[in-house]
């Protein structure tokens, strides 16, 4: 049986009523699609196919809370929101929901009868289903996932987070989450999404969050992939901004912790699409592979709209025989005069065998615009190594000092202070700096 | 505590320092004058351990060990520092941290646990201090943004952080303002000591009326031809190197 044929079988078993339409929709979209496989473009240097396997199973299962999903938990800052997913299905005993006014957190299975209109007007509109292979396969097969709606003017200064537990009980699962996020005009929160490898085999994942940002509302989404060794994992993050909307995005992807291994395949998505007028998109990441580990990430910021700016800041750090991929797209449409878009896409090598692609891809089809892009990739300066070795510094510890310095200005950039503090800690933890 | 015989240095392939010799007992201050471009920052980069400069032959013996045994953070931790011409800028390290590595760095190699925090702190106000630094640098990232006197500054600041036996100081006036030099050069005098041992490079006579040295060297053609007491820079300042090139011509 093909991996297609598979899940059709599988489709005709879900069920599932809730935008059915729409799901239906998806899937006969899903079944076009296919996975692809490296002769299609966008998947050149990232050849999923041959890494997925084709008895695949979408059906959600549930498992047991293991020592590894527990000791995390305990590990985290103390957070006021915490959702928490295994497998893909809602933990309500690990979460903690604080009621609070303006605000609703719940999980997506639920939002789908106590709050089906929102997610009848929301749910699948932005990711682009009838092009976008996994979105497809998201959309059609999506069991449950997190929503969060915050209504006009409120403002939640805690950081929401979301965890997302994978744990192989099955071998063959994979799993796909989603993230529904609705912010009403002048609204602002900040989110983080954090995916994680709970277990020692591989797993797969499939991940789509769509977020809607209104008129003036901002928001900062930090995606956290800090324990992918042995996962395969794809995440689609789409977003709209309306006028004078700030949107944020950081993915920070650790191939490799101190123990287990770095094998990984992930591939990120991300696209802001700036409809309103004035509104702002800052796209950053920071990715670490060791071992065999290929990290990409596929960006587009779509600028339909005057006088919008964007930003994007992509740093990885790349050692054995680990492979990244950066593609960085500005779409510039005509409307879209006084456009400020900037790009910067660095990577450091730290090994002969380590390697990346970088691609940006400018279109502008307006006239008044100030467009950037660099790309950079390289190794430690020389000069500096060197600089600190005549302090007395060893050439190891020089080396972690300076590649802490090249990682730490991406989390810089994160707005919540306990979610930076915690990735600070992590990024010290990661390269053994001591200070 | 230093003792350099026939040292032969080459950069790519060029013949830089030819059968270099100088001896430096502990206590004393020697200065090494020069024009340009006769091996004076050659010399201190290949004592300090930088790479791409390659010894071909000759001997250097620092505190009874043969310093080409020892790596560059090796030669530091033995108490050797090289205060850069050229200060080298590292954008998201705090000089907080980068002294803390360091100082730890040492104490390490002398078997000493890491310093505790509020000591290592004390330490770094006193410090700053000797060379009029205001704390505010103490968080900001090394030498990033720093004027060409400050970055100085904190050469020496570092020097005082590590106590070394052997300073190296590599042009540390050139650039200078004379408020800045005088700052540099007191700090460099209050670490003088019976114990520690300083080789002053410098193009110019100015900075040795301040950091007064034992003996003048005068460097051509990649050697020493011709050395003296503090009178000998002062003749230098005078009559310029001319006279140093006429006598040495057949060396270059």
């Amino acid at each position: 049986m093909s991996f297609t044929e598979n899940i059709a079988k599988q489709f005709a078993l879900i069920g599932n009523t809730n935008v059915a339409e729409l799901r239906k929709n998806a899937f006969t979209a899903f079944e076009k699609l296919g996975i692809p496989s490296s002769r299609h473009e966008e998947w050149k240097y990232t050849n999923i196919k041959t890494k997925l396997n084709e008895q695949l199973s979408l059906t959600p299962v549930d498992s047991q809370v293991n020592t590894a999903v527990k000791n995390y938990i305990s590990s985290l800052p103390p957070y006021s929101f915490r959702i928490i997913f295994l497998n893909g299905v809602f933990h309500s005993e690990l979460s903690i929901v604080p009621q609070m006014k303006g605000l609703t957190v719940c999980s997506l299975k639920e939002a789908f009868t106590s709050n089906s209109s929102l997610v009848e007007k929301y749910f699948g509109k932005l990711v682009n289903y009838s092009e976008e292979h996994f979105a497809a396969l998201n959309t059609a097969f999506v069991n449950d996932g997190a929503f969060v709606h915050i209504q006009k003017n409120v403002l939640i200064d805690e950081p929401i987070y979301i965890q997302y537990f994978f744990t192989a009980s099955d071998v063959n699962a994979f799993a796909q989450t989603r993230s529904l996020v609705i912010l009403e005009d002048g609204a602002s929160i900040q989110l983080a999404e954090d995916f994680r490898n709970a277990s020692n085999i591989s797993v797969q994942y499939n991940h789509v969050s769509e977020v809607y940002v209104g008129k003036n509302a901002s928001i900062d989404i930090v995606k956290l992939q800090l324990e992918v060794s042995n996962a395969i994992g794809v995440d689609t993050l789409e977003a709209q901004v309306e006028r004078d909307g700030k949107f944020s995005a950081a993915t920070i992807t650790f191939s490799s912790p101190n123990t287990g291994t770095g094998k990984a395949l992930i591939r990120n998505n991300v696209t802001a699409r700036l409809i309103g007028e004035n509104s702002h998109a800052d796209l950053n990441g920071l990715y670490f592979g060791k071992e065999t580990a290929h990290i990409d990430n596929h960006i587009l910021v779509d600028h339909i709209s005057p006088n919008c700016t964007s930003n994007q800041l992509y740093k990885g750090v790349l050692d054995d025989e680990s492979t990244g991929v950066f593609n960085g797209k500005i779409f510039v449409k005509p409307d879209a005069q006084k456009t400020n878009a900037f790009q910067s896409s660095k990577a450091l090598l730290l090994s002969n065998e380590a390697s990346i692609n970088s691609k940006p891809q400018l279109e502008i089809f307006a006239d008044d615009v100030k467009c950037s892009h660099g790309a950079a990739v390289g190794q430690l300066d020389e000069n500096a190594l060197f600089y600190l070795r005549a302090r007395g510094i060893t050439k190891q510890e020089a080396t972690q000092i300076l590649t802490y310095a090249f990682a730490h200005e991406v989390i810089e950039h994160v707005h919540s202070k306990p979610i930076r503090q915690f990735l600070c800690d992590r990024l010290k933890d990661e390269l053994k700096v001591n200070f | 505590m230093l003792s350099i015989k026939n040292l032969n240095v080459s950069i790519q392939g060029k013949q830089i320092l030819r059968d270099f010799n100088l001896e430096i007992k502990a206590g004393e201050i020697h200065a090494i004058m020069g024009p340009n471009g006769t091996g004076k920052s050659t010399l201190a980069s290949t004592l300090a351990g930088k790479e791409e400069y390659e010894v071909t032959s000759g001997e250097v013996i620092f505190n009874a060990k043969n310093l080409f045994d020892m790596s560059a953070d090796e030669r530091a931790r033995e108490g050797i520092f090289l205060a850069f011409q050229y200060p080298v800028e590292i954008p998201g390290v705090s000089t907080t941290n980068f002294m803390k590595a360091a100082v730890n760095a040492k104490r390490k190699h002398q078997g000493l646990e890491p310093m505790d925090a509020k000591d290592f702190l004390k330490l770094m106000r006193e410090k700053m201090a000797l060379v009029e630094m205001n704390k505010e640098f103490s968080s900001r990232s090394v030498n990033e943004g720093f004027s060409g006197g400050e970055k100085k500054r904190n050469e020496i600041f570092q020097m005082a952080m590590l106590e070394p036996a052997l300073c190296l100081l590599d042009e540390t006036d050139s650039g200078l303002d004379i408020d800045a030099l005088r700052i540099v050069a007191n700090g460099v005098n209050k670490l003088r000591d019976a114990n520690r041992s300083f080789l002053v490079i410098t193009h110019y006579q100015r900075l040795l009326n301040y950091i007064v040295p034992d003996y003048v060297h005068v460097m051509y053609g990649g050697k020493i031809v011709k050395s003296g007491g503090k009178e000998l820079a002062l003749k230098l300042e005078e009559q310029g190197y001319d006279w140093i090139k006429e006598e040495n011509s057949e060396l270059v």
